[in-house]
């Protein structure tokens, strides 16, 4: 009997030995040629769930991937705790227009969280975008979720207190104030929580958290578990579900602290080259990846991305996928090369 | 103290990332004599090259770049205004933007800071910048030197856009152009005509000194 793309991916996740990897996006994936074949776009679908919804599922409808997944950048939550957002065009993402709270750790001058009048949790999760994406995995769930798994994105507790308060300042206040630092991420951690365990009641199979701020670009890797790590296991790790943490840059030496915040699976770039990806894992979890999104992805031929897709699966990640968003203006031929490199392997 | 001292001070104040320091020893410096542009070449910007290069080396993170970058505009601020005006006559200048549609200005603000350490007379123009201010900007300071960055793929047809109009300028020729960012490739920069790309602050503004001073 043929293995259905839902239990193919839920059995990438859990490692289970199959004829191939599924080639299942678990980071943002709804590119323009997305948006025009399934007839829903930015910036509509950032704010509609059943635009959402449709979009979030044309990379399976009509690209042949093995998931469907929305929530499709990282200012929702943002958004819904007080950020202003410019909702950004046709081609160009939501942006931060600013940060409400004061945190200047040049001068030493902070707001606290407790200061901040932050929203309850309850009303958070009713708010805007967040409520959004809930519906849309509900709606997801309902037309796809029998053959596919459903997995809603969400944005990490150190990527989003960033986002309030600067994560300039943020990061800075990492050297200079760490125990302020750490007050703030630990503030927000429970809206993290909470809006994971909602997507995941709404009907995502699969709560996957980018977490792109405590990368080795930003954070040491000795700091990792200190600023984000202890706080993603808390809202990540220990939901009852999958779950996959993505961070961007060269991870290979944050794999190991990936893992320990209890994920199911991590999500890795091509910064970190996936043979070595794979070992340094040392079968602790799922290994997602990690075709290179900008190039071949983006700039790449198709030829590239068969041949990235292959070396990615040959390495043994479990699930093929990009190493990050996919740009929205990938050819759909790249996508196409992807989808059919791994489907060929069985 | 001697001169030396003071100057090793100024280095260290730095590559210590001692922020609430460096005004006093700044002012130290000008209390004994010491010229200020000497101040800074030999004292800051030797502390700030060492965190540029331990940083390209990942023996320090961001946070603490970020700390000594603080430190060094601290010191700046005693110093730059203490040189009489004639004598920065000769600074080369440089514009820094990160492109319309992208917001992200970490990565920018540290090659603004290396620019800052090398003699640049920079001028920011901040995050989501249209193309058309960008390359209006370039030519109306006369800059030497414009770099470019994003973090985001849709972003990159903005910095192509920002080239394209300093070509159309006019300009092209008076300026060396560098791009920067995650999804920025070295073969983009020669399809968009930039003349260089890189990941790291450091090494970028070591290329933009080997073609500007030589």
């Amino acid at each position: 009997m043929t293995m259905s793309c839902r239990e193919r991916v839920l059995g990438a996740l859990k490692r289970e030995s199959m004829d191939r990897p599924p080639a299942a996006i678990f980071t943002t994936c709804d590119t323009i040629g997305m948006m025009k074949a399934c007839g829903s776009s930015w910036p509509e679908a950032h704010s509609d769930p059943q635009k959402m919804a449709t979009l979030g599922c044309a990379q399976a409808d009509y690209f042949g991937l093995e998931a469907v997944r929305a929530g499709f950048c990282l200012t929702q939550e943002a958004e819904a705790l007080g950020c202003p957002i410019d909702m950004g065009t046709a081609t160009g993402s939501p942006m931060l227009k600013g940060h409400p709270f004061s945190y200047n750790p040049m001068k030493k001058t902070y707001q606290l969280p407790e200061e901040a009048n932050l929203p309850d949790i309850d009303t958070f999760l009713n708010t805007g975008r967040v409520k959004v994406t809930q519906e849309a995995m509900a709606i997801m769930k309902k037309t796809h979720g029998e053959d596919y798994c459903v997995i809603g994105g969400n944005t990490g507790p150190f990527t989003l207190a960033g986002h309030l308060l600067n994560t300039e300042n943020l990061v800075y206040s990492v050297f200079t104030d760490p125990e302020m630092a750490k007050k703030w991420v630990g503030a927000i951690e429970p809206y993290c929580k909470a809006y994971g365990e909602a997507l995941l009641a709404a009907g995502a199979d699969v709560v996957q958290m980018s977490e792109p701020s405590a990368s080795t670009d930003i954070l040491a890797p000795e700091d990792f578990t200190a600023h984000s790590g202890q706080f993603v296991k808390r809202c990540l790790g220990d939901l009852k579900g999958m779950k996959v943490l993505h961070i961007c840059g060269d991870s290979e030496k944050i794999i190991p602290y990936m893992f320990d915040t209890g994920v199911t699976g991590i999500s890795v770039e091509e910064k970190v080259d996936p043979y070595l990806a794979i070992k340094v894992a040392n079968n602790r979890g799922a290994m997602i990846g990690n075709v290179g999104c900008s190039f071949p992805l983006f700039k790449g031929t198709p030829q590239d991305v068969a041949d990235a897709a292959r070396k990615s699966a040959d390495a043994g990640f479990n699930s093929i996928s990009a190493g990050c968003g996919v740009p929205i203006g990938t050819p759909d031929d790249n996508i196409r090369a992807l989808v059919k490199a791994v489907k060929d392997l069985a | 103290m001697s001169k030396e001292e003071i100057l090793r001070e100024l280095s260290e104040v730095v590559s210590g990332c001692r922020p609430d320091d460096a005004a006093g020893i700044a002012r130290k410096a000008l209390d004994a004599g010491i010229d200020p542009v000497e101040a800074i070449n030999d004292g800051l910007v030797v502390g700030m090259g060492i965190i540029g290069d331990n940083y390209a080396d990942k023996k320090i993170y961001l946070p603490q770049v970020l700390v000594a970058a603080h430190a060094m505009y601290e010191g700046l601020d005693v110093l730059l205004p203490a040189i009489p005006k004639g004598d920065l006559a000769d600074a080369k200048k440089a514009c820094t933007a990160v492109v319309m549609g992208d917001v992200h200005d970490i990565g920018k603000n540290l090659v603004k800071t290396m620019l800052t350490a090398s003699g640049y007379i920079v001028n920011d123009l901040g995050k989501d910048v249209p193309p058309q201010v960008i390359a209006d900007t370039t030519k109306a300071d006369g800059a030497s030197v414009l770099c470019l960055s994003t973090l985001m793929t849709p972003t990159m047809d903005n910095m192509a856009k920002a080239v394209e109009l300093v070509r159309d300028s006019g300009y092209r020729d008076n300026v060396l152009i560098t791009i920067g960012g995650p999804p920025t490739t070295e073969a983009f920069a020669e399809e968009i005509g930039a003349d260089h790309r890189d990941d790291n602050s450091t090494a970028a503004v070591k290329f933009i000194d080997s073609r500007i001073k030589g």
